[in-house]
């Protein structure tokens, strides 16, 4: 920045009237610092400034002395003027305006803030109740599930055609109970177990159907069963349980018989 | 002759504590800032505490004050400027966020029955658009990329009015400080 870009482009008028940036004022006040004749070219600009300011002053009322005068006797070092501008009594309704605008900016901080933690609880009270659907749908499924198979068993027990017979448990069990449901017209046979007491692992309950002598596997009998569906066996004369190794006998082991019912 | 006392000499009374001082400034700046101050806000009452407000301020500001960097009545005019113009941007803060609104509330109140905007001396021989010019930017605080627009020539143009201006200034002042110096020889030479 030199002397003649800044008569040229006017900056020491800028200057004077406090229209330049920080930046370029530091610029100018160095230049002239160093630069008599522009020196001398600014003060003759400000005179003339403060020329016609002179010039087009107004006289004050005699009040605003005074208060000056009353301000500068006070010992107390002046931070605003002594009365409230008349501009600033009219701002007066501006502030309470603005109170009023930020108290309801406030309000509706506030009455956000409660709608959002309300709907929160709301969010999180719909998915705990969304995981209680869930599971109240899972538990129904089970138990229209257990109702059906119950109900199918029922339905199967209740069959005018079935023919219910108890095999009660001889010398060798004596507290051992299991009923058995033979059907002729449909060919089934269900076995309730819960009567039996449990043997050994290595040992496993087996039901036997006797054929004109012969006796015929109807297949390994687990414990605790409400209702097992068995293999249906033609002409059985009798229906005998014994107790065999795990896995079952291809041929029943006679003296480990248990319980038999005849047909 | 008179013993007055520099803008210089009072600065420092007033650095040292003498309160006083300030009176004394004032009455001899205090016409000049009110005519600035009047002109920027259109409204006497207002204009009343914006001057004292601006003598408080230089009290207060006086050790900010460098004399290097320009005339101590230079310095007091950009403190009433200021303190004008953040006044009238005050007026309505919900609304008015930057300057051209303020200057565009200015301009609708130039239409206020009474009229402040005559002007005196010099400036009163300048043609129109300099005047205008030179009104717009130092009386109603306006920035010269502002007055141009409002002046609606361009910033070129406006410049040149505000150069041109103020060297006929210069002459005409230049001419009246001679006669004067010419006037004070010929009254001492008896």
């Amino acid at each position: 920045m030199d002397r003649k870009q800044i008569l040229e482009e006017g900056l020491l008028e800028l200057y004077l009237l406090g229209e330049l940036t920080p930046g370029d004022e530091a610029k100018i006040v160095d230049v002239l610092k160093s630069d008599a004749d522009l020196r001398r070219i600014f003060g003759e600009l400000e005179s003339d400034f403060e020329h016609m300011a002179l010039e087009n002053g107004m006289e004050p009322p005699s009040s605003v002395r005074e208060a000056l005068e009353k301000e500068v006797s006070s010992p107390k070092v002046p931070v605003k003027t002594l009365s409230l501008p008349t501009e600033v009594k009219a701002k007066a309704p501006s502030k309470i305006r603005f109170l009023v605008a930020a108290s309801l900016a406030a309000l509706f901080a506030l009455s956000s803030l409660w709608l959002y933690n309300n709907w929160q609880t709301a969010d999180k009270n719909v998915r705990a109740l969304e995981e209680r659907s869930l599971d109240m749908e899972e538990r129904l499924t089970t138990i229209e599930k257990n109702y059906n198979d119950t109900s199918n068993k029922l339905q199967k027990i209740n069959d005018p055609n079935i023919v219910p017979l108890l095999l009660v448990g001889n010398e060798k069990l004596p507290e051992g109970r299991a009923t058995a449901y033979v059907n002729h017209t449909t060919k089934e046979v269900f076995l309730n177990t819960k009567g039996l007491p449990a043997v050994e692992n290595d040992k496993t309950y087996q039901l036997w159907a006797d054929v004109d002598g012969v006796m015929i596997d109807m297949g390994i009998v687990p414990t605790n069963q409400e209702l097992i569906a068995m293999q249906y066996i033609d002409n059985a004369e009798s229906l005998n349980i014994t107790i065999e190794p795990a896995g079952g006998s291809d041929h029943p082991t006679v003296e480990n018989l248990v319980s038999n019912v005849y047909l | 002759m008179t013993n007055t006392p520099s803008d210089i000499e009072l600065i420092t009374k007033l650095r040292q504590g003498d309160k006083a001082v300030l009176l004394t400034l004032y009455d001899r700046y205090a016409r000049a800032l009110y005519g600035v101050i009047l002109k920027m806000c259109k409204k006497e009452d207002l204009a009343q505490d914006l001057l004292q407000e601006t003598f408080l301020k230089i009290w207060k500001k006086i050790d900010q004050y460098d004399a290097d960097q320009g005339k101590f009545f230079t310095w007091s005019y950009r403190i009433a400027k200021n303190t004008t113009l953040n006044s009238l941007r005050k007026v309505s803060p919900l609304i008015q966020t930057d300057d051209l609104s303020v200057y565009a509330n200015r301009d609708s109140e130039e239409s206020a029955p009474k009229d402040f905007s005559q002007l005196n001396g010099t400036l009163k021989l300048l043609q129109p658009h300099h005047q205008r010019a030179l009104t717009l930017v130092y009386f109603n605080g306006l920035t010269h990329r502002e007055a141009h627009k409002e002046m609606n020539v361009p910033l070129g143009t406006f410049k040149s009015y505000i150069k041109q201006a103020l060297k006929q200034m210069r002459e005409h002042y230049g001419k009246m400080a001679l006669s004067i110096i010419v006037c004070i020889i010929l009254l001492a030479n008896g």
